[in-house]
C-alpha cells in the first residue's frame, strides 16, 4: 500500500495548485517512512442490524442517532470494522514535532491518506464478500459523524476487542490511539440504487470546511 | 504444591479458551465474561472442570478482563470478581480431586500509556495492583500476564504483581507476522526487558496458531534463559456469517503441538477457540514429554521499546550529550525546562549513528528526580534508541529505572560499598546494565593490577544479587595524558584485562584522555582507535564528532564486526571528500531569502553574519519579521502553503537562535513582545496545530508557555494567573471537547478576568467561537500572530 500523495498535497491545503519541490521531496521522504515502518492492522464482523426511526440496533447494541438511521435505512445486515495503521505516524509526529515542523505537518497529512487508502481496502474486501450475497455497500458512517455520538466508541470497541486484535485504544474521552485509526459501520443493502460506496461531504455538518467537496 | 518446584522440571498444560466457552452459553458480543463469575458461576465452574478432566494442570481463572475502567458502572468492584473468580477454580480442582494451580489471569488494560496515550505509569501500576493483591489472597498459585502487546503494560503489571504479591510470575505476548508486539517492540527487546524484571516464564498466546508460532520459536529458544510457555488459538481467526469462527480441529492442534513439544516448551495450552476437546488432544499427545532445557544464554544485552542492543564483537556507541557539564546552553535548557532543547540533542545523536543515550540531566539548584521523569519519558517517546541512566543520586536512578520502558544502561556503580549497596538492589529489582568505575573508597588505583582489583571486587558483590558478568561494563577510567603520560597504558591495559582475561564487556568515556590538550580531537581518536583495538567494547562519546565516527567505522571495517564493510561503504560512498558544499552556498544567501525559502542551516549563518554589523534589532525587524510577513501573506493568499509556512518557522527560528547567542554572548536578555499561555484542551490528545502556532508566535517575538496537551482547565487557569498573562491561546479538535474548551474559557474569564482567549482547531467555527465565549477565533495560525500583535500593540 503507498501513500496516495495527491490526496496528502489536498489535505496540507494544495488546491490546484503545484506543490514547490522542498514539499515534495518531504512528502516523499515521510512516505518512504510511513510505508516502511507502518503496521496497519483491521479487524471486522457483520451483524444483522435493524433500523427503527432513530433508532439502530445490531450486535446487541442499540445505537440513538438520527444520522445513522439514514445511512443505514433499508439494511439488514453491516459490518462494524476497527482499522489503524499503528503508531508509526505519531511517533513520527513527535519526532518530527521537534526537529522539523514542515515534516510533523506533512505527516499528519500523509497519515489521514494513509488511513483513508487502507479503509478504501478492506471496504473492497467487504464488497468483493457481499456482492457474491447479492448485498451492495453504503458509504462508511463513523462515530462523530452526524449525532452518532463518540460514547458508543466504547461499546464499539468491546464488539471487536480492539485493544487485542489490533492494539487501537481508547483515552478517557473516546478519542482513538493510535490516533490514524478509524472505526466505522458500512450498512450491506439489498437494494443497487441506495448503494454508493464512497462517504461524501454532504453527510458532514461542516458547511464551511474550506476541504468540502460538493458533488 | 508449589507452582515453581515443578515450572522447568515436567511438561505442564494450560486449559484453553474461557471466552469462546462462553460465547456458546449465550455470552453477547461485548458483554463482560468477568461478570459471569457472580452472575452465572455455575457456567464458569463447569468450563474450569472440563479443562481440568481434559488434563490441564493449570487453569486460568475468569479474571482477564478485571481492571478499574472496565469494571466501571458494573456494580462489581474488581476485588470482588477476583476472589470469585479464583474461588471457582480452586473449587473445581477440589471437587475433581485433580493436582492443577490456579492461575490469576490479567489482561490489558485497554488503555495507552503516556506519552502516546493519555494512562500515566502510575495509574496503570495502581489498576493491576489491586487484582493482584485480590488474587493472592483468593489463594492464587501463580499470576499469568497474557495476550500482552505493549513492553510499557506489561513492566507496570509485572511491578504491580511483584512488589505485592509473592507470587510467580508468568507473561505471555501477541507478536504479529513480522515477529513484533504491536506497539513495535521486537522479541528481543520484550525478552531482555522481561528477564531484567525477574519474571519467572516467558511466551506467546493468541494472534496466531500453533503452525505460525512454531516459526518464532526458535529465536525465543535461542536468545531466553526462561521457561517457555505457548498458548496459541485454534489458528486464525476467520468470520463466518458475521461470527468470527476459530477452525484447527484438536486433532491438527495437538499433532502440531507436539512438534513443538519435541523441539523444547515448559508449559503448552490454548487461547481463541481452543476448547476441552483441543486440551484433551494436547494433553494426550505430549504427556510425559520432557521439557525444555532451559539454559543460560549469557547475553549482554539492553532494549528500548522497539528494539534490544546486545554487546558481541561489533563495539557500540553511546551519545555523551544530553549532559551539562561544561555547557552552558545546556544548564540553562535544565533550569528554564527546555525539554525540546534536551529532545533534539537526542535526536540529533541518533541521526549521528549512536546506539545508545547517556542522560545525565543533574544540577545542583533544579529537582534532578523530577527533571529525570520528564527526560526519560520525554526522551524515549521521541526517539527508538536504549537509554544509559547517568546519574549518582539514588532516587533519580530508580525513578528513571521504574519509569524506563524496557531494559536501561545504568551510568555508574563503583566500588565503594555505599554505591553498591544503592545501585545492585536497583538492578536486581528492575534489571539493567550496569557502567562499573574501577574506583573505590582508597580512589582510582594507579595501577592496571589495582583497577582490576576493583572491578573483581564489584563483579563479586554483584554476584551476591544474581547480577551476572554479562550484566556488568567495566570502566577502567580514562585520566588525562597531560597530567600523567602513562595514564593511558594504564586504561588500556586494565581494559585489555577485563575483556579478554575476565570476559566482561567494557566501556570508557574515551575524550577525557586529552583534557588539557590543544586540539583534543586529534589524541581522541588515536586513543579511541587504540582502545577498540584493545577490546572496548562501548565508546561513550560525541557521535556528532565526525573524526570519532569515522575512526569507529573504519575500525569496524578493519577487525570484520563491519561485515563486508557495508555500513562503511554505506556511510562514505556517498560523501564527498572535501567539505560539504552547504557552507559555501549558505554565504551567498541573504537572511531574508533564506526564512522566504525555508533554509535553516543558511538563515543561521546568514543571521550570524548580519550581526558583525548590524545591531540584533535591525536583524529582526529589517530581515527576520518581513521575511515571516511575506510568507504570512503569501499563505493567506493561498500561494504558498502549509509546509512553506513551517519550513519558513524553522528557518526564522534558526535566525532568532544566531541573535539569542549574539545576545547572551553580550550579557544582554532578549526582552519579549508579551508572554501568552498556549495549551490544547482537557480530552484532546491532537496537538499539532497548537505546537505550530507555538512556534510561529515565538518568531514573532513572545514569549510562549506551553501546557501541552489534555491540560484541565484548573491548570489553565493557574498558569495565565501565575504568570500574569493578557493572553491565552487554546485548540481543539473533536466537537467533544470543545465543551471542555467552553468549561475552560468560563473559569479563565471568572478567575482571571483581565486574560483574552484565542481559540482554534479543526471543528471551530467563528460561530461556535462566539458561542463558547472566546475572544478570538483563529482560523489558521497566522490569524494567531496578527491577533497578538494587534492585542501587545505591536
Amino acid at each position: 500500500m503507498k501513500v496516495d500523495r495527491k490526496e496528502t498535497l489536498r489535505y496540507l491545503g494544495y488546491g490546484r495548485q503545484e506543490a514547490d519541490g522542498q514539499t515534495l521531496q518531504l512528502l516523499e521522504e515521510v512516505a518512504a517512512e510511513l510505508e516502511a515502518d507502518s503496521m496497519p492492522k483491521s479487524i471486522y464482523r457483520e451483524y444483522g442490524c435493524e433500523v427503527e426511526g432513530d433508532k439502530v440496533l445490531f450486535g446487541g447494541l442499540a445505537v440513538t442517532s438520527a444520522s445513522l438511521a439514514r445511512n443505514l435505512k433499508g439494511c439488514r445486515r453491516v459490518a462494524l470494522l476497527a482499522a489503524t495503521i499503528g503508531r508509526t505516524a505519531d511517533l513520527m509526529i513527535k519526532k518530527y514535532s521537534v526537529l522539523n515542523l514542515a515534516k510533523a505537518a506533512i505527516v499528519q497529512a500523509a497519515g489521514a491518506a494513509y488511513i483513508e487508502s487502507y479503509l478504501d481496502e478492506i471496504s473492497a474486501e467487504i464488497k468483493k464478500d457481499a456482492q457474491g450475497r447479492g448485498l451492495y455497500l453504503r458509504p462508511r458512517f463513523s462515530p462523530g459523524y452526524g449525532d452518532f455520538s463518540l460514547e458508543y466508541q466504547k461499546d464499539i470497541f468491546a464488539m471487536l476487542e480492539c485493544s487485542k486484535r489490533i492494539g487501537v485504544t481508547l483515552t478517557a474521552g473516546n478519542l482513538m490511539m493510535p490516533s490514524k485509526s478509524v472505526t466505522a459501520l458500512i450498512g450491506l443493502t439489498p437494494a443497487r440504487g441506495q448503494s454508493c460506496q464512497m462517504p461524501s461531504c454532504s453527510q458532514c455538518g461542516k458547511t464551511d470546511c474550506e476541504f468540502r467537496q460538493e458533488e | 504444591m508449589k507452582f515453581k518446584d515443578h515450572l522447568g522440571k515436567e511438561l505442564l498444560f494450560f486449559d484453553g479458551a474461557m471466552g469462546t466457552m462462553l460465547q456458546k452459553q449465550g455470552l453477547r458480543s461485548g458483554e463482560l465474561p468477568e461478570v459471569w463469575n457472580a452472575t452465572r458461576e455455575n457456567v464458569i465452574l463447569d468450563i474450569h472442570k472440563s479443562y481440568l478432566e481434559a488434563g490441564a494442570n493449570i487453569i486460568k481463572a475468569n479474571t482477564f478482563g478485571i481492571n478499574p475502567f472496565k469494571m466501571e458502572g458494573t456494580g462489581y468492584t474488581c476485588e470482588e470478581l477476583t476472589q470469585r473468580g479464583i474461588a471457582l477454580v480452586k473449587r473445581a480442582i477440589a471437587e475433581t480431586g485433580k493436582k492443577a494451580f490456579a492461575a490469576l489471569d490479567i489482561g490489558s488494560l485497554g488503555k495507552l500509556l503516556e506519552p502516546l496515550g493519555d494512562l500515566p505509569f502510575e495509574a496503570a501500576y495502581e489498576a493491576f495492583r489491586p487484582v493482584c493483591v485480590a488474587g493472592e489472597q483468593a489463594g492464587a498459585d501463580l499470576c499469568l500476564i497474557e495476550t500482552m502487546n505493549d513492553t510499557y503494560e506489561i513492566k507496570a503489571a509485572v511491578l504491580a504483581a511483584k512488589e505485592n504479591t509473592s507470587l510467580p510470575v508468568v507473561v505471555t505476548m501477541v507478536f504479529d507476522e513480522s515477529g513484533k508486539l504491536l506497539t513495535g517492540a521486537d522479541m528481543e527487546a520484550a525478552v531482555a526487558m522481561l528477564e531484567g524484571l525477574r519474571v519467572d516464564a516467558i511466551g506467546l498466546n493468541c494472534g496466531f496458531g500453533p503452525d505460525v508460532m512454531k516459526g518464532f520459536l526458535p529465536k525465543l529458544r535461542q536468545i531466553c534463559s526462561l521457561p517457555l510457555v505457548l498458548n496459541p488459538n485454534a489458528g486464525l481467526p476467520v468470520v463466518v456469517d458475521g461470527r468470527t469462527c476459530f477452525q484447527v480441529t484438536p486433532g491438527d492442534f495437538a499433532a502440531i503441538m507436539k512438534e513443538i513439544a519435541a523441539e523444547g516448551m515448559s508449559i503448552l495450552g490454548g487461547c481463541c477457540g481452543t476448547t476441552p476437546a483441543h486440551i484433551q488432544a494436547l494433553v494426550g499427545a505430549c504427556q510425559g514429554m520432557p521439557p525444555l532445557q532451559v539454559t543460560e544464554k549469557n547475553r549482554s544485552v539492553v532494549s528500548s521499546y522497539t528494539h534490544a542492543v546486545v554487546f558481541e564483537e561489533r563495539p557500540m556507541i553511546i551519545g555523551e550529550r544530553i549532559n551539562p557539564t561544561g555547557k552552558s546552553r545546556f544548564k540553562q535548557a535544565l533550569r528554564e525546562k527546555d525539554m525540546e532543547y534536551i529532545y533534539k540533542e537526542a535526536l540529533v545523536q541518533q541521526e549521528h549513528g549512536a546506539h545508545i543515550l547517556d542522560v545525565n540531566v543533574g544540577l545542583p539548584e533544579i529537582d534532578e528526580v523530577e527533571m529525570m521523569r520528564k527526560a526519560v519519558t520525554g526522551i524515549q517517546g521521541i526517539t527508538g534508541l536504549p537509554l544509559q541512566i547517568d546519574t549518582s543520586d539514588g532516587a533519580a536512578m530508580e525513578t528513571a529505572m521504574r519509569l524506563y520502558n524496557g531494559k536501561p544502561l545504568i551510568n555508574s556503580v563503583n566500588g565503594k560499598q555505599e554505591s553498591m549497596d544503592t545501585v545492585f538492589p536497583l538492578v536486581a529489582k528492575y534489571g539493567g546494565m550496569v557502567v562499573c568505575l574501577a574506583l573505590d573508597e582508597k580512589g582510582i588505583p594507579k595501577t592496571a593490577e589495582g583497577r582490576v582489583r576493583v572491578a573483581e571486587k564489584i563483579i563479586a558483590e554483584a554476584a551476591k544479587y544474581g547480577i551476572g558478568k554479562k550484566d556488568l561494563l567495566i570502566d577502567t577510567l580514562t585520566l588525562t595524558i597531560s597530567t600523567g603520560q602513562e595514564n593511558a597504558q594504564v586504561t588500556l591495559d586494565a581494559l585489555d584485562y577485563v575483556r579478554h582475561q575476565m570476559g566482561v564487556h567494557t566501556t570508557l568515556g574515551v575524550s577525557n584522555i586529552s583534557f588539557g590538550l590543544p586540539q583534543r580531537e586529534k589524541v581522541n581518536t588515536a586513543f579511541f582507535t587504540i582502545a577498540l583495538s584493545r577490546g572496548l567494547s562501548a565508546g561513550i562519546i560525541n557521535p556528532g564528532s565526525e573524526a570519532m565516527m569515522a575512526a569507529y567505522h573504519a575500525y569496524c571495517a578493519l577487525n570484520g564486526s563491519d561485515v563486508q564493510c557495508a555500513d562503511y561503504i554505506g556511510i562514505y560512498s556517498q560523501q564527498p571528500g572535501a567539505p560539504g558544499a552547504a557552507p559555501a552556498k549558505s554565504g551567498e544567501i541573504s537572511l531574508y531569502d533564506a526564512v522566504v525559502k525555508g533554509l535553516a542551516e543558511s538563515a543561521y549563518q546568514a543571521a550570524k553574519k548580519e550581526l558583525q554589523d548590524k545591531e540584533p534589532l535591525a536583524v529582526i525587524d529589517g530581515d527576520l519579521i518581513p521575511a515571516l510577513d511575506h510568507v504570512g501573506q503569501g499563505f493567506e493568499k493561498k500561494t504558498m502553503f502549509l509546509p512553506q509556512l513551517l519550513m519558513s518557522a524553522d528557518a526564522a527560528k534558526a535566525g532568532f537562535d544566531a541573535i539569542k547567542e549574539h545576545l547572551k554572548a553580550k550579557g544582554d536578555d532578549s526582552a519579549s513582545k508579551g508572554t501568552i499561555v498556549i495549551a490544547t484542551v482537557k480530552g484532546d490528545i491532537h496537538d499539532i496545530g497548537k505546537n505550530i502556532v507555538k512556534v510561529l508566535l515565538e518568531n514573532y517575538g513572545f514569549e510562549v508557555i506551553d501546557l501541552g496537551k489534555d491540560v484541565p482547565p484548573e491548570d489553565v487557569v493557574k498558569a495565565a494567573r501565575e504568570h500574569d498573562v493578557r493572553l491565552v491561546g487554546l485548540s481543539a479538535l473533536m466537537t467533544t471537547t470543545v465543551s471542555n474548551m467552553e468549561i475552560t474559557i468560563q473559569l479563565l474569564k471568572k478567575e482571571a478576568p483581565a486574560c483574552k482567549v484565542m481559540v482554534g482547531g479543526a471543528v471551530l467555527t467563528q460561530t461556535y467561537a462566539d458561542m463558547i465565549g472566546a475572544d478570538f477565533y483563529s482560523k489558521d495560525a497566522m490569524g494567531s500572530v496578527r491577533y497578538a500583535n494587534e492585542l501587545f500593540g505591536a
